[in-house]
């Protein structure tokens, strides 16, 4: 018998998981510039958006993002 | 004066045509030394939509294609000209190391997840009094713990031995919202993603206590923040 999944996981084995690793790529990663840690996102902070791709809350994301 | 939105920086000029950025400006290139901006005239940051994320990867995957080494920037950098060569200039030696660890390679990633219940993982969390005991049952429960408090992931051990012969560089972030527990990027040579999948899906069985998923290829941005450390 297969092992009971848990919500976050079967949400990043579906259709949300290449957009929650955009998130985590774009977002999250790559070069910072001048030490700048805080996006204009249009009133969205980084640090929500990051918090948001590691709990995996694709429906929160989606908020944002669709 | 004229902003710029960042995408990447290069090591050299790419050898196909920029194109457009995500806002549909021109992209040109600002050089310092042997450094290059891939940018786009731009006064404010982009609203963070689904179609600028995408677009911005877009433009780095194509100039990826054009180019041998690339360090992706973050989304949303906006800045002065002259405030980019500057910076540029200053960030260069990292920069420079940044790049010629990405050159010719591409970033896989392996999502783990814990799988409720799993008699090994359990193991690992037993109780401290395993560390008073002298057992080599206690020694080892011991060092894996250990080896779990510094991000080793060691039930990716038996993995990680057939994968070494395609992995350049590993980055590893840890999670904390259970059930997923890490992320792990890999460097691979670029065009070798096909066999970095075909060698986590041939060796998954040896993995236990955990379930991987796979992602990938991707331009190096999880290599990339080093680079201004």
């Amino acid at each position: 018998m297969s092992p009971r999944r848990a919500p976050t996981e079967a949400l990043l084995d579906e259709a949300d998981a290449s957009l929650l690793d955009l998130v985590d790529n774009v977002l999250t990663k790559g070069v910072i510039i001048d030490g700048e840690v805080m996006l204009g996102l249009a009133g969205v902070d980084l640090v929500y958006l990051r918090l948001t791709a590691i709990l995996c809350a694709a429906d929160r994301i989606k908020k944002y993002l669709g | 004066m004229s902003r710029f939105y960042v995408y990447a920086i290069l090591g050299e000029a790419p050898a196909t045509p920029l194109g457009s950025g995500i806002s549909a400006e021109p992209l040109t290139l600002l050089t310092s030394s042997d450094l290059v901006a891939a940018v786009g005239v731009m006064d404010e940051p982009p609203v963070a939509t689904r179609e600028a994320v995408l677009g911005h990867d877009a433009v780095v995957r194509r100039l990826a294609e054009g180019s041998t080494a690339i360090l992706p920037t973050r989304f949303g950098m906006v800045h002065e000209a002259s405030a980019l060569v500057d910076w540029l200039a200053t960030a260069a030696d990292g920069l420079r190391d940044a790049l010629r660890l990405v050159a010719g390679r591409e970033q896989m990633t392996l999502h783990v997840f814990e799988v409720e219940g799993a008699v090994e993982d359990a193991a690992v969390e037993a109780p401290e009094a395993a560390d008073a005991a002298t057992g080599p049952g206690a020694r080892y429960l011991t060092e894996r713990r250990r080896q779990r408090r510094e991000g080793a992931l060691p039930e990716l051990a038996p993995l990680r031995s057939r994968l070494n012969s395609l992995i350049a560089a590993e980055r590893i972030e840890r999670r904390t919202t259970p059930p997923f527990r890490a992320s792990v990027y890999h460097l691979v040579e670029r065009g070798r993603s096909a066999a970095y999948r075909d060698a986590v899906e041939s060796h998954r069985d040896l993995v236990r206590g955990v379930r991987l998923r796979v992602s990938g290829p991707w331009a190096p941005y999880a290599f990339a923040p080093e680079a201004v450390a």
